[in-house]
């Protein structure tokens, strides 16, 4: 390479990394950046955890949520839209496991509050029905480790539960609710 | 610290360069008889120096009556020395032709077969980062220089060799960081402590690409990187360095948590000297830290001492100590993106007192031109506690040694091997009391072919054991070629088995920390790798070096942490397969020869768990830098720049879990840095100052969840040598 070329090769090198900076400097924000005012997932309620399936799926299975109710499930019928607090996106058939968020995966988004009973249901139902003898629990949240009864979830304001973690075993299912077939 | 200013002027005050009587002086030529400006020109055994002007013209005054030698070296020329000159009240005339050498890539001596082997003969990608790489930048720990390395990138304080590794919290290394050929990973979470390492006293950074265990075991599944540090010099000198820098304030007025500009720190003072048969240098260095974030600042002092003993003239014993003390904040996660320089309200106050130091001694013995026995024994020493409501605690010692040998049977057949063991114990309240064991054999050979073709084939096998776990064993063999097409290119090829032994935080750590429970797996197996490359080398005249790697790395049984979906906790797990595969090009151009070079890089990332086919964590599928680099006589400029594509995946089960607000917002990220620096020889003064600006635009990114990297900061730093 001679001395002009190489002259010549260095200046097209330079232009291109002047270029290239310019667009560079004029281009790029600050990069990452806080969320609205307001609109932290820290001041927004909510929980999130774990469900693990264990065992051969059912055959038939045609939606999966996980659910959560106000009051405890005593008769047929507590199982109602009115106590229904929140239904989160369906999980889809045959997983082995999944971690959520009632805040990025919300059917009907959860508030604040106490809620009595916190499940993984299932239907075999082909149309989404609210009528109790569709539905199956495939599991359910006990807290502390406590499977005798089931656990309470309680959301204080602005404030994400985490941990609420539900293993839904196909070979021991858990105690249902009245009103079942 | 106040006092750096003081230490510093005194520094200049002892540097007596008056009442002398003679002078040298003279003109510095290359090889065509060209003048050079800039080169450095010291009078050897002294603190008096200077460079020459645009003509290449030095003059060196004030000398006493004596005989002297002249010290002459500029970047891209062989360091010389001069004949003795006789200096009186006459001024004395030296001229001097300096020797250029080749391009880098074929200069540099690299370790990576434990033997120095040329650059240009490795079988392998690696890369080199000298002392000027590290020092010019202001680093205060070495992880901070690793940054700017082609191929590598940091998740926070863990370093991952084309996509290698992720983040877990320091738990395991997938890359073996060594100094001097003794490893550097603790006993208990098996996490490289990188302020361990004395940045000043860094000759070079060999960084080995792709798995490497068939010769350093377990932890080296992908890669290596192995500090040199420099040689004694022969002669008294004292080096000193400080600096002060500050943090700007941050990008967005809601970040600014405390208001003010926040400052770091430090200085090292460095001592050698050579007595008959023994040579020394004791380094010390307090630095500190204020930080950018809240609950981020830290404390510390490190010690380094290094002895050489010349037993005869083809032995010696080496001694090394290393010595860390620290207090810092730990700094967790942010609170929310609106407070993302600020930790959450559980984790205020928190910090963690520590205190680690690693000996070693190395035995060299040259017992003939064609054998040589290298024995290595090291102690290496950890002791944290969190001081925080928990009271974590963990004190652990491990002990290493290694026997190796180099034998050249035949004129161009090589022949290395070895032996190394290991044995550790932990006395912690999260990881138990276990133990840990391990033993490893090596045998390699590398075959010169009469044509420019070089044939390497190795094995390893190795024992390892975890307490009462069931013991591992492994055998990682390995082949690779190296054949020299033209005197411009070099083609290369290799393939190798590597594996990891899990540590034992990663099988047995039990804790809650700041919402996160982590649990043991003691059913955890190590983890193994098929690790594949092709590359060429390929020299465009003198003014472009151009390299090309293709790499595939085959992974079963990849620890990674996650979340066990049966009881919610994080644990260490065997994922069943993951694959890694992509490119890695280089480019260095020599715009104008010794003034103005360009260095890019591009890496190509496809890393995949394929057996869910999902992205693994913290690989950016994109990684490119540039790095520009100026001088002119004493003057020196650089500027980098650095950018990652969006990691696609990171711990988003800590974002489902709550436990990281707003965790999943990551962005690309674009990084500038800044650097100048003035080469006060020409002033008379045998130091060198420095300014640099990091993150000059101020992106904020992250490179780990919840976690923003350092914000735009700037610092001087000044050094002294004589």
């Amino acid at each position: 390479m001679s001395g002009t070329e190489r002259k010549y090769t260095v200046k097209k090198l330079l232009y291109f990394v002047f270029i290239f900076s310019t667009l560079f400097l004029f281009g790029c924000n600050g990069g990452l950046s806080p969320e609205p005012e307001g609109q932290s997932q820290q001041q927004e309620a909510g929980f999130g955890g774990s469900v693990a399936f264990l065992g051969k799926w059912p055959t038939g299975v045609t939606r999966t949520h996980i659910v959560a109710f106000r009051s405890p499930l005593l008769t047929a019928g507590d199982f109602n839209a009115l106590n229904l607090a929140f239904v989160s996106d369906s999980i889809p058939y045959g997983v082995s496991g999944i971690v959520f968020s009632s805040l990025i995966n919300p059917g009907l988004p959860i508030k604040a509050g106490q809620y009595a009973y916190v499940a993984v249901a299932m239907s075999k139902s082909p149309t989404l029905s609210l009528v109790r003898k569709d539905w199956f629990v495939a599991g359910v949240y006990y807290a502390n480790g406590d499977t005798t009864k089931p656990g309470k979830l309680t959301i204080p304001e602005n404030t994400f539960v985490g941990n609420i973690n539900i293993t839904c075993d196909f070979n021991h299912p858990p105690l249902q609710p009245p009103g079942g077939e | 610290m106040k006092l750096i200013p003081v230490i510093l002027l005194c520094l200049f005050c002892f540097m007596d360069i008056a009442a002398q009587t003679g002078s040298i002086f003279g003109r510095i030529t290359d090889s065509r008889g060209l003048s050079l400006h800039g080169a450095n020109v010291v009078v050897q055994g002294t603190a008096m120096g200077t460079s020459t002007d645009s003509s290449g013209q030095y003059k060196i005054s004030r000398l006493k009556k004596g005989v002297y030698r002249l010290e002459v070296s500029m970047v891209g020329y062989k360091k010389s020395i001069t004949r003795e000159v006789e200096v009186n009240r006459t001024p004395v005339e030296l001229d001097f032709t300096m020797e250029e050498t080749a391009l880098q890539s074929k200069q540099v001596v690299v370790t990576a077969s434990k033997y120095e082997q040329q650059l240009s003969e490795l079988p392998v990608s690696a890369t080199i980062l000298s002392s000027s790489d590290i020092n010019d930048r202001n680093v205060v720990s070495l992880d901070y220089a690793l940054r700017y390395a082609p191929g590598v990138n940091m998740n926070y304080d863990q370093v991952s060799i084309r996509g290698s590794s992720g983040y877990s919290r320091g738990a395991g290394t997938r890359v073996l960081v060594a100094m001097d050929g003794i490893p550097l990973y603790t006993g208990d979470t098996g996490e490289i402590i990188y302020e361990l390492i004395p940045v000043t006293q860094i000759d070079r950074v060999e960084i080995i690409k792709g798995a490497a265990s068939s010769l350093y075991g377990s932890t080296a599944i992908g890669g290596v990187i192995n500090v040199i540090t420099k040689d004694i010099p022969e002669k008294p000198h004292f080096y000193a360095k400080a600096y002060y820098g500050l943090y700007d304030h941050p990008y967005y007025k809601e970040w600014d948590w405390s208001g003010e500009l926040r400052p770091f720190n430090g200085i090292t003072l460095t001592h050698s000297n050579t007595i008959g048969k023994l040579a020394y240098v004791v380094s010390l260095t307090p630095s500190e830290n204020l930080g950018y974030r809240q609950d981020d600042y830290y404390r510390r002092f490190t010690g380094f001492l290094k002895t050489d003993y010349k037993l005869t003239e083809l032995s010696s014993l080496t001694f090394l100590g290393s010595y860390l003390g620290q207090n810092r904040g730990n700094f967790i996660y942010w609170k929310d993106s609106r407070h993302a320089l600020q930790p959450r309200d559980v984790d205020q106050g928190q910090k963690v007192n520590s205190q680690r130091y690693m000996l070693a001694a190395v035995y060299k013995n040259v017992f003939s031109p064609d054998f040589f026995l290298k024995a290595r024994t090291s102690y290496y020493r950890t002791d944290w506690r969190d001081e925080t409501s928990s009271h974590d605690t963990s004190r652990t010692g491990i002990f290493e040694w290694e026997l190796q040998t180099n034998y050249r049977i035949i004129k161009d057949l090589i022949i290395t091997s070895g032996l190394e063991s290991g044995a550790g114990k932990v006395n912690s309240n999260l990881f138990g009391q276990p133990g840990s064991f391990n033993i490893g054999g090596y045998l390699q050979s590398e075959y010169r072919f009469p044509f420019p073709l070089s044939l390497t084939l190795g094995a390893r096998y190795d024992y390892s054991r975890l307490d009462t776990l069931k013991g591992f064993d492994s055998f990682s063999p390995k082949a690779a070629l190296n054949y020299r097409l033209s005197e411009a290119t070099t083609l290369r090829a290799s393939i190798g088995k590597g594996f990891r032994s899990p540590t034992l935080a990663e099988a047995f750590t039990s804790t809650t920390a700041s919402g996160i429970k982590i649990k043991p797996n003691p059913r955890l197996m190590p983890e193994t790798s098929l690790s594949m490359e092709t590359g060429i080398n390929h020299n465009f005249g003198l003014l472009i070096n151009f390299d090309l790697a293709l790499f595939q790395n085959e992974y079963y049984d990849f620890i990674e942490p996650g979340v066990d979906l049966t009881d919610g906790l994080i644990t260490f797990r065997n994922l069943t397969r993951a694959r890694i595969q992509g490119l890695e090009m280089n480019t260095m151009f020599y715009l104008i020869p010794q003034r103005l070079s360009l260095l890019t890089n591009y890496t190509y990332l496809w890393a995949r768990d394929i057996e869910n086919n999902t992205p693994l964590k913290y690989r950016p599928r994109h990684q490119a830098m540039a790095s520009l680099n100026f001088n002119s006589g004493p003057f020196e400029l650089g500027t980098d720049f650095r950018y990652w594509s969006k990691i696609e995946a990171l711990d988003f089960e800590l974002v489902d879990l709550g436990v990281v607000t707003d965790g999943g917002k990551r962005v690309p990220v674009y990084l500038l840095d800044f650097r100048t620096g003035y080469n006060l020889l020409s002033l008379g003064l045998p130091g060198k100052i420095f300014i640099n600006i990091n993150n000059l635009l101020n992106y904020n990114y992250i490179e780990i969840i919840g976690n923003i990297s350092p914000i735009r900061n700037a610092s001087v730093s000044l050094e002294v040598s004589f």
